[in-house]
């Protein structure tokens, strides 16, 4: 165990927990050799069905498969049903905030947050001003990233209402641990994540602009972005088409697709793509990814984009600190979810504060994801921290601070033994006309020792998360 | 279905013919060397000559290359720069499979990308130079097995009736060059009975086309030319024939064109022509004609027909028809 940190699987005697002692036992009883054995038996699943990720310029072989830990990430029921009404009422308050911004902009009036800092975000779409998207909903897919603290409490890290992206994977870890430990998994009662998928597509009708049997496409970048297994694999279990934007055009502001039958026209996109790319005649003029005339067709109600263009502001990280007043603000309810204390560089205070201690804290760019952009004072060098300080003088709106977190940590196979590596969490929020949560989500694990940095690209996996106690496994 | 994706399942499934066609042919060109205790020399050159690859092969690797069994094995599969080579196939076929993944069944996804996996592993590099016989047959069989789960797994619906039109259409075009060609090494032989290398050679031009068990049920004279010529482009029911081919091609062309509507007209009408001109001849005719021509003409037919399908279907125009408006 790793001294200050919470770990998922031992309490600080070194006693299982309660919650996962069912599943320790039976990983126990399966012996060494076994456990490896099963282990080439999962990596050998991923790889012959191409459940990879493409590194960008690697051109041979481009995709990889994303490491994968077999010792499963354990949530008692409990537990769970606590973190996922905290998850669903943050996703409520934030597209309640998303709404007002666009619209009547009460929350500013009301100086519950500084209209500067909304719309300085880098994810602030003036255009969207006025446009309501259709059934009313901005955020249709959520990716909430939680980290648990020493106390074993969860808080939330930061929210990602764009494109949040990971969920196959957590589908794809479902089914190869099926197969590897059919029977711990059948005694455990994990709760199913299957019918992630049904949700979605249910959900993204049930906002469709008014149309008797409307047409929903995903709509990718193309083969050459990193997530394109994902959205090749929700295509193809959601069963409806995967479009690249030269499939898509725009005539009398309605969507069309290019079929062998002719055009057709599309309701509902699911689109992959980054707002500044969606339409050259807007944004990006010189975005090849997108389609011409597709934001008239979006502004006159025509089709339903998820998610909606103009949620960056949301899950931007300078307005991170303020969702719990959002909360109060637009649901009248306490925030069931903790957070992180965040300094606004923008903010002169902060930012003073954050150049002063830079060598204890995390720096962030706000409208970043992903790890990117991102300094762990601690770990830096001196010219690193000048030249972050450099930045944060010449744009304060686009950084913030944040103290170094403890991830918890939770057993991982690392060659041939147990070892404790830090994870976090990823839960998924699906929300149409309801809202559901998916049991569990994307546990990621940095693999290296002493790592805090889970993202795939820098030597992180994914663990299966099993939320325990379900009503069906 | 959409337009782009008709048009990679159109082309995954060609290069996967492709890739069956040639590893076939290389097979029995190598088995035949053997059967026939023949000097490689001018037996590897045909292969070149089918597959349009001759001058560049010579023009990088020289003439007395084009000789050469191993030479033109490893052109004809490992090289990267060989538009036609197993490699370049197999990966066509696999990126066109990646693109449209949630087109096809996980099944066939599974297979192509596990065969690529294979093909790209040192296990094949090996089985290759020790045995080459089998490597081209683990091939054949991988394709048989891919072919088999398309049909069982596939929704038979207009994505899997444009990967079957793919197939039929590389077939056809397949087995006219390849017959073109040998005939032409060969020459029309007059003079009765042939000798025991021509008769050799006509057997292995019907191995090259999966003929010859079929050849031997349907025929019950021996495999001299004007018969297995006539075999490979007449006989209805071989599956490799080009009558057979166009005739299955043009029932997945009936089933992709829509009733009452002018989309399909011109890839229809031109393979209407096409299997009338066919229905009308004959191999006696053919040859009267000359046989090159003759076959010459059919590939050039086809390959307009894969224009027209691409006009057609792949590359709509935008404007909005009536019906979508």
């Amino acid at each position: 165990m790793i001294d200050d940190t919470f770990d998922e699987f031992f309490d600080p005697n070194g006693e299982i927990r309660h919650d996962v002692r069912l599943v320790v036992s039976a990983l126990d009883a399966l012996g060494r050799d076994e456990f490896r054995a099963r282990m080439r038996l999962a990596e050998a699943t991923f790889l012959r069905g191409g459940i990879t990720f493409s590194v960008y310029g690697d051109e041979q072989g481009a995709d990889r498969v994303f490491p994968f830990d077999l010792i499963p990430r354990t949530i008692g029921a409990a537990e769970w049903a606590t973190l996922a009404r905290g998850l669903e009422q943050r996703v409520r308050a934030l597209d309640a905030f998303l709404n007002d911004i666009y619209h009547r902009q009460r929350i500013v009036r009301a100086r519950v947050i500084p209209r500067w800092l909304v719309e300085g975000a880098s994810g602030w779409v003036r255009q969207a001003r006025g446009v309501m998207p259709p059934g009313g909903r901005y955020i249709h897919i959520a990716g909430i990233d939680l980290v648990r603290q020493p106390d074993g409490e969860f808080a939330v890290l930061e929210d990602n209402v764009r494109t949040p992206s990971g969920v196959s994977y957590v589908l794809e870890n479902r089914a190869v641990m099926k197969r590897v430990f059919p029977r711990i998994f059948r005694n455990a009662r994990v709760q199913p994540v299957d019918e992630y998928p049904m949700r979605l597509r249910d959900a993204l009708l049930s906002v469709a602009p008014s149309r008797r049997r409307p047409r929903v496409v995903i709509l990718t970048p193309g083969i050459f972005n990193s997530a394109y297994f994902e959205h090749a694999f929700l295509a193809r279990r959601m069963g409806c088409e995967l479009v690249q934007g030269a499939d898509l055009f725009v005539d009398h502001d309605r969507v069309f697709v290019k079929t062998t039958r002719g055009p057709m026209p599309v309701e509902v996109i699911y689109r992959r793509v980054d707002d500044a790319f969606l339409d050259p005649t807007v944004f990006r003029p010189d975005s090849l990814l997108g389609v011409p005339g597709l934001w008239r067709a979006y502004a006159a109600g025509n089709v339903t984009l998820a998610n909606a263009i103009g949620n960056g502001v949301a899950d931007d990280k300078a307005v991170y600190p303020y969702v719990p007043k959002m909360i109060k603000y637009y649901l009248g309810e306490e925030p069931l979810l903790r957070q992180v204390e965040t300094f606004i560089c923008a903010r002169k205070g902060h930012r003073s504060h954050v150049l002063e201690h830079m060598a204890k804290l995390v720096v962030k760019a706000t409208d970043a994801a992903g790890g990117y952009g991102m300094l762990i004072g601690p770990q830096a060098t001196k010219a690193e921290r000048r030249a972050m300080a450099a930045r944060i003088g010449d744009n304060p709106r686009g950084y913030i601070a944040q103290p170094l977190l403890e991830l918890s940590t939770c057993p991982a196979w690392i060659r041939n033994s147990m070892a404790p590596r830090r994870v976090d969490l990823r839960p998924y929020v699906v929300s149409g006309k309801d809202t559901w949560v998916l049991p569990g989500g994307l546990t990621r694990v940095a693999l290296r020792r002493g790592s805090y940095v889970v993202n795939s690209s820098q030597g992180g996996g994914s663990k299966d998360t099993w939320v325990l106690g379900g009503t069906s496994a | 279905m959409i337009a782009r994706v008709a048009e990679q399942c159109f082309w995954m499934a060609r290069y996967l013919e492709r890739v069956e066609n040639t590893a076939r042919q290389i097979q029995v060109n190598v088995s035949f060397l053997l059967d026939a205790d023949l000097p490689e020399l001018t037996h590897w050159r045909p292969m070149l000559l089918v597959a349009g690859e001759l001058d560049h092969f010579v023009a990088r690797f020289g003439e007395p290359a084009a000789d050469r069994g191993d030479r033109v094995q490893d052109y004809m599969v490992w090289d990267d720069q060989n538009p036609v080579s197993l490699q370049t196939s197999l990966r066509s076929a696999r990126d066109n499979a990646r693109t449209i993944r949630e087109t096809i069944s996980l099944e066939m996804w599974v297979g192509l990308n596990s065969f690529w996996l294979w093909f790209h592993d040192r296990e094949a590099q090996q089985i290759f130079r020790r045995d080459p016989h089998a490597f081209y047959e683990e091939i054949r069989e991988t394709c048989g097995h891919l072919a088999g789960t398309t049909q069982d797994t596939m929704l038979h619906d207009e994505a899997f009736d444009f990967m079957r039109l793919g197939t039929l259409l590389e077939r056809a075009g397949q087995v006219c060059r390849m017959l073109d060609i040998k005939y032409h090494a060969l020459g029309p032989t007059s003079q009765l009975p042939e000798s025991p290398a021509e008769a050799a050679q006509w057997l292995a031009i019907l191995r090259s086309c999966s003929a010859s068990e079929a050849f031997f049920k349907r025929m019950s004279v021996s495999p001299r030319g004007p018969v297995v010529a006539g075999f490979l482009l007449f006989e209805p029911d071989f599956p490799r024939s080009v009558m057979h081919c166009l005739t299955r091609a043009w029932h997945f062309m009936r089933r992709i064109r829509p009733s009452d509507s002018l989309i399909g007209q011109r890839s229809t009408t031109l393979m209407q022509n096409l299997l009338r001109t066919l229905r009308a001849t004959s191999i006696e005719r053919m040859l009267e004609r000359g046989l090159h021509l003759e076959l010459d003409r059919i590939v050039s037919r086809v390959a307009e027909i894969s224009e027209a399908i691409a006009l057609d279907y792949f590359s709509p125009e935008t404007p909005i028809r009536s019906e979508s408006a």
